[in-house]
């Protein structure tokens, strides 16, 4: 079967023609996206000046990387954020692989409607499941409340203002990033693969182990990325959920932006999380040719 | 095996459960009648709903809400349109780099640009604008719209466009009347997707967002990270899950035409 887009049969455009249709979209992206991307580099060399938002760009300097590296409060919040963007990787694939293989095996409108529940919190937004999630994680509720009226704690377990309340609001809010890679993979990827496994005698473990998670791989690394790189920039969740006692990175550059107004810090945070994002690209490329 | 499918099945519908926890509680929370919840609730009303209505507020930033997302949504499925239909039907030189700069911000963290285009619009005068605001809408929308008109255009068989020609309409013609036709509902769906994108986005706007401008999303973001929860946007939120499960479920059984 050809492809439609290289059929010849629809009216084609002139090059030229089709350069004007796109070049509204492009420039704008260009000039909107990608400059102050570019510039980003150049705003963290400059040195804030007291009074005014517009830093002084004369003499680049590299204060305020050296202030990010010197201070054990920047480096520390750095490692908290990344153990817990990574234990929200780690949480959201292990959910995330079961409920894809499982949506891959179904079809028709129960898939559709399976998939669009799982959907439905990021199509909701930043905000709303995390309203949700204050009232589900806080001391007087759902969680709390529950395990109270069964007896099986007395006093409320500190789930809002903890890390670990953060991470499970990170996973809940991530958790379609890692779905639908590994639902692309899986779906093309034939189910008689896993029927001659187990007719050839494959037990369940090594049928996930053998089979499943080498098919799946591809859609756990891409994944994987995805919600890494969602929950180390977060910071709408860390900071509702945190309770503002947890710090993260992003809530750290949140802060220098909008409430310190030390935009050169701000911009050197930013491009601090841009290199660590890269870091971690890096690291999964090579964990791609590592494939089980 | 029997039990294995049964702990399976119950797996899957914990992780459900977990996946939509927040939406099913915030729910709970809007019905709940005091000021502040507590699980169980001890008794349920619509007192919220009935207040988020005559909140002249809430109503406002709601309302200044709905005003960015259809602006950055024509905005978004026009230039998107156009952008889609020249990467399918024409061959531009450096199609892929276009189409990959077009789709860049859906790929790059939006913390980080907001971050430098909250600094580029100061420095140009254009801070704390409309005209700033939507232009960051039409950004993140953008490469969504483009992207799901892009793929509607493709799966569309340009056969039907030539054979219109060959019955002697005119390009633009034959386009009009056979593939735009086919393409509406993944129009609709790209505008669709723009609109709720930028009417939930919280990360770019907060930066963004002048006083001007406080659109809802921006004033409950400021509201939980000061004051707690104030139980009227717990209403007015768990109307926006329902319109957005009413417009799930509308699309899921709207009756579709069938074959080619």
């Amino acid at each position: 079967m050809r492809s439609p887009r290289e059929a010849g049969g629809g009216t084609s455009l002139s090059p030229t023609l089709s350069l004007l249709f796109i070049a509204p979209a492009a420039i704008l992206v260009l000039a909107a996206f990608g400059l102050p991307f570019l510039l980003l580099l150049a705003l963290s060399l400059a040195s804030p000046v007291e009074g005014s938002l517009v830093p002084d760009m004369s003499n680049p300097t590299l204060a305020a990387y050296s202030r990010i590296l010197g201070d054990g409060f920047y480096l520390r919040t750095l490692a908290t954020t990344l153990a817990m963007s990574l234990a929200t990787a780690a949480g959201c694939l292990a959910l995330a692989l079961p409920l894809a293989h499982w949506l891959a095996r179904r079809a028709g409108r129960a898939r559709r409607v399976l998939t669009a529940i799982v959907l439905l919190p990021l199509a909701c937004g930043a905000l709303l499941p995390t309203l949700g999630l204050v009232h589900l994680l806080g001391p007087l509720g759902v969680v709390n409340g529950t395990l109270r009226g069964l007896g099986l704690i007395a006093s409320p377990l500190p789930l809002l203002g903890t890390q670990l309340g953060i991470v499970i609001g990170l996973i809940q809010a991530f958790l379609p990033f890692a779905v639908l890679p590994i639902l692309a993979v899986l779906d093309r990827t034939p189910p008689v693969i896993e029927e001659a496994a187990i007719t050839l005698g494959a037990t369940p473990a090594r049928l996930w182990v053998r089979i499943i998670l080498p098919l799946a791989w591809p859609g756990l690394l891409a994944g994987g990325l995805l919600v890494f790189c969602s929950a180390l920039t977060a910071f709408v969740t860390p900071q509702i959920v945190g309770q503002g006692k947890v710090a993260t990175f992003a809530m750290l550059a949140y802060q220098q932006a909008l409430q310190v107004l030390d935009w050169p810090f701000a911009s050197a945070l930013a491009v601090t999380m841009l290199a660590a994002l890269a870091l971690a690209a890096v690291v999964t490329f090579s964990l791609a040719r590592l494939r089980p | 095996m029997k039990i294995g499918t049964f702990v399976r099945a119950t797996g899957i519908g914990l992780i459900l459960l977990f996946a939509v926890a927040p939406i099913l509680v915030l729910i709970l929370a809007a019905f709940d009648e005091g000021r502040f919840f507590r699980f169980p609730p001890r008794g349920l009303s619509m007192r919220w709903f009935i207040a988020a209505f005559e909140s002249a507020e809430y109503r406002a930033s709601v309302t200044r809400s709905v005003v960015v997302a259809s602006l950055a949504t024509v905005i978004s499925v026009g230039l998107g349109g156009l952008a889609a239909l020249g990467l399918v039907r024409g061959r531009p030189p450096g199609q892929a780099y276009l189409e990959a700069l077009i789709l860049a911000p859906l790929a790059l963290p939006l913390v980080v640009w907001a971050i430098a285009f909250l600094q580029v619009l100061s420095y140009s005068g254009l801070g704390g604008t409309l005209f700033g605001l939507i232009l960051a809408h039409v950004i993140i929308t953008l490469p969504i719209a483009m992207r799901v008109i892009l793929a509607t255009f493709t799966r569309i068989d340009p056969d039907l466009e030539a054979a219109a020609r060959s019955l002697g309409a005119t390009p633009v013609r034959a386009f009009l009347r056979t593939t735009l036709p086919l393409a509406r509902g993944g129009i609709a769906g790209a505008a669709a997707l723009s609109f709720l994108v930028s009417f939930n986005d919280v990360v770019v706007s907060t930066f963004v967002a002048g006083a001007g401008w406080v659109t809802f999303p921006v004033r409950l973001y400021a509201q939980l990270r000061g004051e707690g929860i104030d139980p009227i946007t717990l209403a007015i939120g768990a109307m926006i899950v329902g319109v957005i499960i009413v417009g799930a479920i509308a699309t899921e059984l709207w009756p579709r035409r069938r074959g080619r």
